[in-house]
């Protein structure tokens, strides 16, 4: 074989290698690009939101680990502070059809309705793609993703993995510490955390 | 704490039936429900005796296809935690944890227990409880029942003991279920044995010298984050053991000092191990000590 056939194909290979790596969104490598339909109809591109610091939040209404942010108000707290500084909050619904927290658009949107949750969208990524693609293992795991298009926190929400609500008011938030620091300039002290919670209710997954 | 009747004065088998239907009885009425389950405090013994120790146990019975998690639940949920109301006059000692399962999907591996498991726990009464009738002790559980799905549960439990000056003999209604328990136990392994660990790249390589062949195992570490749960385990067999490869957390930002765990060569095979980082010659594993100090550290009881 001739070196220029071999070199593309040698590229080629190693491209095919390096994919996973590439597209596996650990802290301080780039978040994989998806795009995804939200509840509210839009077509979200996490490409458009560059320039502004993103938080992805793995969402299943009937985890209780989810329930206690959201029983306690302070996911919806998060939410508004959040967005309301310009940051983009993204809630992403892994859950395949028939399995714990699946929602159809209406079914999301009451829900955000009901429990006041100010989410800048809710996703729906019911085939489980975005949430592969950031290997999303819990529901609630959290994202924090600066405006250069890092990843720059993967892990829980805070240091307390129980679903007690009790435990919230003394828990130390690392999605806040992350935007904190990040905006004041300095390093983020814990990049990453083991997630707590539910499994994510991807299809396919054997019981 | 739950009796059963000696069944020595029947016919065998009618005997047999007997009990069990006693025993059946005596699950139904005495486990306090949990989600999906049932959960019971029983004692090893009948009475407790002042200076001694003595076993208490958790005994969890979960319908079909749901669980409870170890001490190091995996990528998802929880392991049970226990508040102990205790008389002044006796201490706890940590939860000996028995060897889990992986459980979960290929994507999210968790590891607990399905079906039935007693977490032992050993108490010690000072002398001053000789001034005491009895001993109550309360227990107050929070678990985490998951199927598909995950449902919080909590119980309040309690036990009352008389007090004696001596130890009384195992009680004959738990002695059962104690002697299950301690049997589903990781053991020390055998000190001939050699371990060392070789941090490489993206995975953590376990090599075993055992003096003969090994062609399955499993590790379960003791500590989270240290290795990606749900990542296949290669394993190589050796001529005196095997080489286990295990790939690396995403969660873990540092160079680990040693791996701890439980290795699972078969159903009655499980082994405490904790081997320091590189330097092969010094991999000597030390045994259970170590597992509960590390415990200890893991699970603040709460």
């Amino acid at each position: 074989m001739k070196r220029s056939t071999l070199y593309p194909i040698l590229i080629a290979l190693f491209l095919c290698a390096a994919l996973p790596l590439i597209l596996s969104g650990k802290t301080g490598e780039p978040a994989p690009q998806f795009t995804a339909t939200a509840s509210n109809g839009k077509i979200v591109h996490l490409a458009d939101y560059r320039g502004k610091y993103v938080v992805l939040e793995w969402h299943n209404n009937g985890c209780p680990y989810v329930g206690k942010h959201y029983k306690s108000g302070n996911m919806q707290k998060l939410q508004k502070e959040w967005t309301g500084r310009g940051v983009v909050w993204f809630t992403i619904l892994s859950s395949a059809p028939g399995e714990q927290g699946y929602m159809t658009a209406n079914e999301e949107n009451d829900y955000i309705t009901k429990v006041q949750a100010a989410p800048t969208a809710a996703l729906l990524d019911s085939t489980g793609q975005i949430g592969h693609l950031y290997d999303a293992k819990t529901s609630p795991q959290m994202v924090v993703i600066n405006p250069q298009g890092v990843v720059i926190y993967d892990g829980a929400i805070d240091d307390k993995p129980t679903t007690d609500l009790e435990d919230v008011p003394t828990a130390t938030n690392y999605v806040n510490l992350a935007l904190e620091q990040a905006i004041a300039g300095k390093q983020v002290e814990t990049p990453t955390t083991r997630p707590y919670g539910c499994s994510v209710k991807y299809a396919n997954s054997a019981h | 704490m739950r009796r059963r009747r000696s069944s020595t004065k029947f016919p065998r088998t009618l005997g047999l039936g007997v009990a069990l239907l006693l025993c059946a009885a005596g699950v139904q009425a005495a486990g306090t429900p949990i989600p999906h389950g049932t959960l019971e405090l029983i004692a090893e013994n009948q009475s407790i005796a002042a200076g001694h120790e003595l076993y208490l146990g958790l005994h969890f019975q979960l319908e079909k296809g749901w669980h409870i998690y170890w001490v190091n639940p995996g990528d998802s949920g929880e392991p049970p935690r226990i508040k102990w109301q205790l008389p002044p006059d006796i201490t706890v000692g940590e939860i000996e944890w028995p060897t889990p399962r992986r459980l979960g999907t290929p994507s999210i591996v968790d590891f607990g227990y399905e079906d039935e498991v007693t977490l032992i726990v050993p108490i010690h009464a000072q002398a001053s409880l000789a001034s005491q009738q009895s001993a109550q002790i309360g227990a107050e559980v929070k678990v985490l029942v998951c199927r598909e799905i995950c449902i919080p549960g909590k119980a309040q439990l309690s036990l009352t003991l008389p007090v004696k000056s001596q130890q009384s003999a195992p009680d004959a209604g738990t002695s059962g279920l104690f002697a299950a328990a301690r049997k589903s136990l990781p053991r020390p392994a055998p000190r001939s044995w050699k371990f060392s660990v070789a941090d490489a790249n993206n995975s953590l390589v376990l090599s075993a010298n055992l003096g003969h062949q090994v062609s399955q195992a499993v590790f379960f570490p003791l500590a989270e984050s240290q290795i990606d749960d749900a990542a296949p385990q290669s394993l190589v067999p050796a001529s005196a053991g095997f080489r286990l490869t295990l790939r690396k957390s995403d969660q873990l930002r540092k160079p680990i000092g040693r791996l701890k765990g439980v290795l699972v060569l078969s159903a009655a095979q499980a082994y405490i191990i904790d081997v320091p980082l590189g330097s092969p010659g010094l991999a000597e594993n030390t045994g259970a000590e170590i597992y509960a100090a590390q415990f200890l550290e893991e699970v603040p009881l709460r």
